[in-house]
């Protein structure tokens, strides 16, 4: 089924792909920005707004609205995909035959309203409102140091990428948050919302006219001129190996190690890139998992992943903090094994088929079908789920040796123990 | 075969009992791309003292045993088993909790053999003195993993302040000292007690063909003849709590909380169970959902942030509800959510059929999902529970059932508060 596409003429556009096969429509509304200077006021945005809209004033009012819509679900969230800034905005509402109503045209004004009828007070937000979420998003920014492991993974790309846009964390800084205030966060939506492209996907058993004439009903609204993003610098050399201690109150040492692909998303080499990735550390048949965990004993979990859009893959592991110098010894042997072409068949078929695998399974989740949607936009490339496999089956060993050249090693981050004193 | 149908859902499962006591579900799911198959056994963290079939003497075994018999299983003599699910290009993966052991893969092709590969490997253990030995740095390092995880900790700190004996306070892992004296002498044991067929299940879902796949089954499963009841044996747990609260000093940058509630109607499964599970989670999602009163002068007041949860766990054997989330004054959080429920005009009537209509949605994004599907199936299945029975005794629920239960478990007595704070410079 090829995804119906409709643009509503003002930077928004809409995207429907039908299918029987869920009890739900999902909506997924993602809104682009630049990841920069303005970060935490975009990323406190969505909190703001979930508080409450022009009709439904109170969060609470909002929660009920949607419990007597059959527990539709609402979720927000703002991540980065390289050194783009992404709001998600995620309805999912259950099949008209299965609750006998239909509920969807209440569900899209729903959406219109959380995000472009937001519960104001003159030329701003509420006070309150914004006071209380202000807090809130701190404890969010300055609990990231609770779970460990991801943790250990932002931190190696913040010390690799200093002075990049990349390097700033999604929900923003702290300290920026003493200059935001319901006036000029109001002001900053405003041009937000005029200026951002708008992607929406549809997932479900629905009828495309009528989705389209829904959505045409409440999305059609004027804007300005709208924000070009360009693609990041995805290349940098790298002059010296930057080492980074980070010593916290923990029994296990996270090693983790940074690489430059200079590899774009929208290259022909990213392929052989994510076969290199899968061989390295991408499952229980890849050099990491059999080396670091299997033969040596050394961790539970060890890894390795790409970021697709900013050219950086990472790989983790979480160790005896005493077996630092061994561990890091392996990881590099692995890499020079794949530079140096010695890739079993066995690793490099396993790889293209554990790829096919996850790639087929998103078709059956309707989010994840949204996100496959959304990655391949915004990489500029323009292939379904069944030519990017093609793509990925196409790899030959021969590639994966290229392309491993292109990798170099830029930051080993080691979180550790607190010294004895 | 036996036919398992809801007309509400209009989904169907298939079951078939094997002459060996093996229960086989197949649940057919037109135009899904993937293919998902659990092979369980009813052996979890909890099951630590037993008499085996045909034995007299009780058998006591190291805390973690479960899971480490999980991670050996993946062994065979001719190599590793991911080793040839990887070579028919499915994931496959296990998981151990308080009560199962359980073996997935999912895939989008070569489903019959990956089928098959299942249930022989999981049929096949080959533990040796090396290969044992090996695997204890691997769990160690799972350990210390968790260890470090204050959300994990906040958790078994409340359920080890909820029970003075029952094992449910004892980490599934085990600790570093007791996997330490695992042998594959042990492993053998409880492999060849827990993992007959009679004590299994094998649940199979996606777009396949029945009469296929149970062939498949019954050519690679076990003859093996029914071998009799497992006795296991749990503790007699007081109906008190063991300790109000636990605090412990972490690397977090606000405290955490979990304030625990023991259920001490416990000792059956099946529809009562689940009728009992859905009165609790509904009372508490109307006590402390995002629409109620409470959670909004919590949020409000700075109490509690969007990472506030509650969830209800209910085995046959115990069973407990938990609140937990992060907060500046996890002390504050208790009083007051103890001192609004404590007003038995607490749970509002108008309040009961929206929180209804809610779960009705819930239930039905699980069947969005094979994998949803096969993990609450199987979780059902371990409190003898038919997870198509759900709607139907959803609908049969009244806010009497509600208040009255509500009443009944969530008593300050029957509380404990677990915090992790910050370390003090």
């Amino acid at each position: 089924m090829e995804l119906i596409e409709k643009q509503l003429n003002n930077g928004i556009n809409l995207y429907i792909d039908t299918t029987d096969k869920f009890k739900t429509v999902t909506i997924n509304l993602y809104i682009h920005n630049q990841l920069g200077k303005e970060a935490t006021k975009y990323a406190l945005l969505p909190a703001v707004l979930k508080r409450g809209t022009s009709s439904i004033k109170t969060y609470k009012e909002m929660v009920k609205f949607l419990e007597n819509l059959y527990g539709t679900t609402m979720a927000v969230s703002v991540y980065k995909k390289g050194e783009r800034h992404l709001q998600q905005y995620r309805l999912e509402l259950p099949q008209e035959e299965y609750i006998q109503e239909n509920i969807l045209e209440r569900g899209v004004k729903f959406l219109k309203d959380l995000i472009f009828n937001p519960f104001t007070e003159g030329n701003a937000f509420n006070k309150e409102y914004v006071l209380q979420e202000k807090e809130i998003h701190k404890n969010l920014i300055d609990s990231r140091i609770n779970d460990k492991t991801r943790y250990a993974v932002d931190r190696c790309y913040e010390e690799m990428c200093k002075g990049e846009p990349f390097a700033i964390f999604e929900l923003g800084r702290s300290e920026d948050l003493n200059f935001i205030d319901e006036v000029n966060l109001y002001h900053y939506y405003q041009n937000c919302i005029n200026t951002l492209p708008i992607d929406i996907y549809v997932v479900g058993d629905v009828e495309p006219k009528y989705v389209e004439e829904v959505f045409a009903k409440y999305f059609s609204f004027k804007r300005e001129q709208i924000l070009n993003i360009p693609s990041p610098n995805v290349h940098k050399e790298v002059r010296e190996i930057k080492y980074v201690t980070e010593n916290l109150e923990v029994t296990q040492g996270k090693l983790t190690l940074g690489f430059r692909t200079n590899v774009p998303a929208n290259s022909k080499e990213y392929f052989p890139l994510l076969v290199y990735s899968g061989i390295l550390g991408g499952g229980p048949f890849s050099k990491l998992f059999m080396n670091v965990r299997e033969k040596a004993s050394l961790a539970y979990y060890a890894y390795s992943r790409l970021e697709r859009f900013k050219g950086l893959m990472v790989v983790s592991c979480g160790i005896e903090i005493e077996n630092y110098n061994k561990a890091l010894d392996i990881i590099l042997k692995q890499l020079k094994e794949i530079e140096e072409g010695n890739i079993s068949d066995y690793e490099l078929d396993s790889t293209i088929k554990a790829l096919k695998t996850s790639l087929n399974a998103m078709k059956d989740n309707a989010t994840s079908k949204s996100d496959y949607y959304l990655s391949q936009k915004i990489a500029g490339a323009d292939l379904n789920i069944e030519e990017f496999i093609k793509k990925v089956e196409k790899v030959t060993k021969e590639d994966v040796v290229e392309v491993a050249k292109k990798v170099k090693l830029d930051t080993v981050y080691f979180m550790t123990g607190k010294r004895e004193e | 075969m036996q036919k398992l149908y809801n007309e509400r859902i209009d989904e169907k499962i298939l079951l078939q009992e094997l002459d060996n006591g093996l229960k086989v579900y197949i649940m057919p799911k037109r135009g899904y791309t993937k293919q998902f198959a659990i092979f369980a056994t009813h052996f979890g963290s909890n099951d630590s003292k037993f008499i085996a079939p045909g034995d007299i003497d009780v058998t006591e075994v190291p805390d973690g045993v479960a899971h480490f018999l999980e991670h050996k299983m993946f062994e065979e003599k001719e190599g590793s088993i991911f080793e040839q699910f990887s070579k028919l290009g499915a994931s496959a993966n296990a998981y151990t909790n308080f009560t199962t052991t359980a073996y997935l893969f999912a895939s989008t092709e070569n489903f019959y053999e990956n089928l098959k590969l299942l249930v022989k490997f999981v049929q096949n253990p080959y533990f040796t003195d090396e290969n044992v030995e090996k695997e204890k740095g691997i769990i160690a390092q799972e350990i210390r993993m968790y260890q470090d995880d204050p959300n994990w900790r906040v958790y078994f700190n409340a359920l080890e302040a909820l029970y003075h004996v029952h094992p449910v306070r004892k980490d599934i892992a085990g600790t570093i000292e007791s996997i330490s004296q695992i042998n594959k002498e042990i492993l053998y044991k409880c492999y060849y007690t827990f993992y007959h067929p009679e004590n299994m299940v094998l649940f199979v879902v996606g777009d396949i063909d029945i009469d296929k796949t149970l062939d498949v089954i019954k050519e690679n499963v076990r003859q093996d003849k029914k071998q009799g009841e497992i006795e296991r044996i749990y503790p007699k747990e007081p109906s008190s709590v063991y300790k109000k609260e636990v605090v412990q000093d972490m690397q977090v940058s606000i405290p955490l909380f979990n304030l625990g509630f023991k259920d001490t109607d416990v000792g059956f499964g099946g529809k009562k169970l689940l009728k009992k599970n859905l009165e609790i989670q509904i009372g508490l999602e109307m006590a402390l959902g995002r629409s109620s009163d409470l959670y909004e002068r919590l949020y409000n007041e700075g109490f509690i942030d969007s990472t506030f949860s509650f969830d209800y766990g209910g085995e046959i054997d115990y069973g407990y509800s938990i609140i937990g989330g992060q907060s500046k004054d996890p002390f504050k959080v208790r009083d007051i959510i103890l001192n609004a429920i404590n007003n038995l005009q607490f749970l509002k009537e108008e309040d009961f059929e929206r929180i209804k209509k809610k779960y009705i949605g819930k239930f039905l994004r699980t069947f969005n999902s094979v994998d949803s599907i096969a993990y609450s199936f199987i979780n059902f299945y371990m409190k003898e529970i038919n997870l198509l029975d759900y709607l139907d005794l959803l609908y049969s629920i009244s806010f009497e059932d509600v208040r009255e239960r509500f009443q009944n478990h969530l008593r300050e007595e029957n509380s404990v508060l677990s915090v992790v704070n910050p370390i003090k410079k």
